[in-house]
């Protein structure tokens, strides 16, 4: 367990890591209404939108070095060396990156949708589906991350964003849902069946992918 | 007795040139190996198939132990952003009984709350060098281990190594310079 605590020190310490996604995310979400001048329920119809592309551009931007400072000081080789699991560092790293960034984001998410649409239920049905949908999000920019470790990160994110475009439909469909006041549950466990069988693959590819780059 | 490290007609290539091959030792407890060769030849590729990190195109190598093995390689696994104290703790020899010891040594007792990107490179492969000397490993590789080291500090290098490999460990390491130390010599 001490590498969960050993990153969680790492990314506590490197305030621009996790500091940078948040305000922008904050930002963006000041920034959308005041460059629209609609009345309320126009700004409430498209603020799930702007919430979701903000939240997955602003996972990107949060994953774009999970693993590359490691590799290019050594740490990974350490790792790789001396940790039998490499999948399970793989997987602490995503979880404490989603814990320390992307539920900030989730919690800020929520307030601004009460914020913005003006109804509180709002914000505490969109709070599960940003924990789950940002833990996704993280998981897989962390494996486009990984593939391209050597070429520029940013190149393998935005390889991997077209597999993200099915959970943005769903992620629609939970907005429509909510907004008609229908049972969302349903859709609600989809994204945690999604989430478990990510939770366990990406670790596991993405571990692979790095000891082929160490090579 | 069973060789620690069997390695046996070791062959490596990258794009069609051959790197090295046939490459063959036994290396049992207590006994160094030192290699030697120039710039290329594949030293560090060799010590990295040896930690597992690279997989030999032809040949089979087995390692008997069971201990995590301990590799020094060019790169420091320092984290430049963190003091000294944080990167000891990443490391997991905070707690080590002889780290005051070796931090008075090498005169950083007193700035463990400096960040490692403000110290020299000497400095810094000092503290990488603390996961060698607080070690709980049988097998420790290390690739061009006194690269910015001062004298001073390769004889307390040298005299570690002496002493691990009388503790019955096995040292395997590449180095352009001739250290001290009792060891087989293979030329790749």
């Amino acid at each position: 367990m001490d590498i969960i605590k050993f990153e969680f020190l790492k990314l506590l310490k490197k305030s621009r890591g996790w500091l940078g996604p948040i305000l922008v995310f904050t930002l963006i979400m000041i920034a959308y209404p005041l460059t629209v001048e609609l009345t309320d329920i126009e700004l409430g119809q498209s603020f799930f939108s702007i919430l979701w592309i903000a939240a997955l551009l602003v996972m990107m931007l949060a994953t774009e070095d999970i693993f590359l400072e490691d590799f290019n000081d050594g740490s990974l080789e350490q790792y790789a060396i001396s940790q039998n699991n490499l999948s399970f560092v793989v997987g602490s790293k995503i979880f404490i990156y989603w814990l320390v960034i992307g539920l900030p984001i989730s919690a800020l998410g929520s307030i601004f949708c009460v914020g913005i649409i003006n109804q509180p239920n709002f914000g505490f049905q969109i709070f599960p589906v940003l924990l789950i949908s940002t833990y996704i999000f993280m998981n897989v920019f962390s494996f486009g991350n990984a593939l391209s470790l050597t070429k520029g990160s940013i190149l393998g994110t935005l390889v991997t964003l077209p597999l993200l475009l099915p959970l943005l439909i769903i992620l629609g469909k939970v907005v429509i849902a909510i907004n008609f006041d229908l049972n969302y549950s349903g859709f609600l466990f989809l994204l945690l069946g999604i989430l478990s069988i990510i939770i366990v693959i990406i670790p596991m590819i993405t571990s692979y992918i790095i000891r082929a780059h160490l090579e | 007795m069973q060789p620690i490290i069997r390695a046996h007609n070791l062959s490596y290539k990258i794009n069609d040139k051959k790197l090295f091959q046939g490459i063959t030792f036994d290396l049992f407890k207590g006994k160094a190996l030192h290699i030697k060769g120039e710039n290329g030849s594949g030293k560090t590729t060799l010590l990295k198939i040896v930690c597992g990190l690279t997989t030999p195109t032809k040949g089979d190598l087995t390692t008997n132990t069971n201990k995590k093995i301990c590799y020094i390689g060019h790169k420091n696994a320092l984290k430049q952003y963190l003091s000294i104290e944080d990167n000891l703790a990443l490391m997991n020899v905070g707690n080590h009984q002889d780290i005051q010891k070796y931090l008075s040594i090498f005169d950083l007792d007193k700035s463990l709350d400096i960040n490692i990107a403000n110290l020299s490179f000497g400095q810094q492969k000092k503290i990488a060098l603390l996961r060698l000397f607080l070690n709980n490993s049988d097998l420790l590789i290390l690739d061009e281990p006194c690269v910015g080291l001062d004298m001073n500090t390769q004889k307390i290098l040298v005299e570690f190594l002496n002493q691990e490999l009388l503790n019955g460990k096995v040292v395997l390491f590449s180095s352009h310079i001739s250290l001290d130390i009792v060891s087989d010599s293979l030329s790749i």
